[in-house]
């Protein structure tokens, strides 16, 4: 699990730069850069606020994220445990998503699974 | 919103109402009938608008997740879509996202008619939102066992405005059905073929889908017909 959000500290957003754009071939093929240069965050104009994958599963660790949101409503099998009869086993309101995937399966790109439909 | 170089060159405001003219006019409309019947309610709930926590990742939008169940034995209609629909919450933030996401089952455990809706605050995931009514959607069909990490790639690129479609993504579904799963991305405007190729291009980038996967984009107008035909409605109005 990648520990990069926690080391990351909130900064501004950069001054922005105007780019102008008049052609498809002037984007950047890689969505993570911008035309003219790449910001870290930022998209043409500057304003964007772009996250990949990566970073995204790596705020998942963070404590804040592993509070429950307030106000939650209760819905069986959806935010609390499927049905009465296992209130009192042992899912104790632990619900899947919160069971993380086995380690290293879900950071980095290279660990995306093939479908077949 | 004509096309995603009109959404490039405005994008220094960070204003999310800068379109001209179209769907968004009728969208303030209907926000400032929402912000009437906030008022009518304590002052404390205005002042639980959903911002960021110090410290916390803001995303370039609010989101709100939805849930909806089909009740068993009973005819679908508008009415009792809506309904059925239960909003789960709003986030501001990446951390935020995850107290929710956290707490909710994964899709492929739904069991059911069920499906998850993810989004943007202020837009009902319903085809006659101001925000969809000239919108559709690309659909993808999965077979039984994909659904969990389908959705939780496609949230992600949605949350870290990964399609690079300026203000076109409304919001994503996963639909969880009998013998297949479904997960579907919503856009404003179906006819801006630029911006649904670049959907399509980015969601089979941040899916993993191997280049035979068959993928159906759908105007909402179409689901509307679809759905007036099947339940043999007629157009008020004489037509159809």
């Amino acid at each position: 699990m990648s520990t990069d959000c926690k080391k990351t500290t909130a900064t501004d957003i950069p001054s922005t730069r105007r780019v102008s754009i008049n052609d498809a071939a002037h984007m950047p093929l890689d969505y993570s850069t911008t035309p003219g240069g790449t910001l870290f965050s930022t998209t043409p104009g500057g304003t964007r606020i772009i996250y990949d994958r990566k970073f995204l599963l790596g705020c998942r660790s963070s404590p804040v994220a592993k509070t429950p949101p307030r106000g939650l409503p209760k819905i069986p099998g959806v935010t609390s445990p499927p049905s009465k009869d296992t209130d009192e086993k042992a899912h104790n309101g632990e619900l899947p998503n919160n069971v993380t995937a086995p380690d290293g399966s879900n950071t980095g790109d290279d660990s995306q699974f093939e479908i077949d439909i | 919103m004509n096309n995603k170089f009109d959404a490039l060159k405005d994008d220094d405001s960070g204003d999310h109402d800068q379109d001209q003219g179209s769907p968004k006019d009728g969208e303030k409309e209907k926000t400032e009938d929402e912000d009437q019947n906030i008022k009518k309610k304590s002052l404390s709930d205005v002042l639980q608008m959903v911002l960021p926590g110090a410290g916390e990742h803001p995303l370039q939008y609010n989101y709100t997740f939805w849930y909806s169940r089909r009740t068993p034995g009973r005819p679908a209609s508008t009415q009792s879509y809506e309904q059925n629909i239960k909003q789960i919450g709003i986030f501001a933030s990446v951390e935020q996202f995850w107290r929710f996401y956290s707490h909710m089952i994964r899709p492929g455990d739904l069991t059911g008619h069920s499906d998850f809706h993810l989004f943007k605050e202020g837009i009902k995931p319903m085809w006659e939102d101001d925000a969809n009514k000239m919108g559709g959607k690309w659909i993808i069909r999965l077979r039984k066992g994909l659904a969990s990490r389908c959705w939780e790639n496609l949230i992600l690129a949605m949350l870290g405005e990964q399609f690079m479609v300026g203000e076109e993504i409304c919001g994503a579904v996963v639909s969880v059905r009998f013998q297949e799963d479904i997960i579907s991305i919503w856009n404003k405007t179906a006819g801006d073929q630029a911006t649904t190729a670049r959907i399509r291009d980015t969601l089979r980038r941040v899916l993993n889908l191997p280049p035979n996967t068959i993928m159906e984009y759908k105007t909402h107008n179409d689901s509307i017909k679809a759905w007036e035909d099947f339940h043999g409605l007629v157009n008020p109005s004489g037509g159809l």
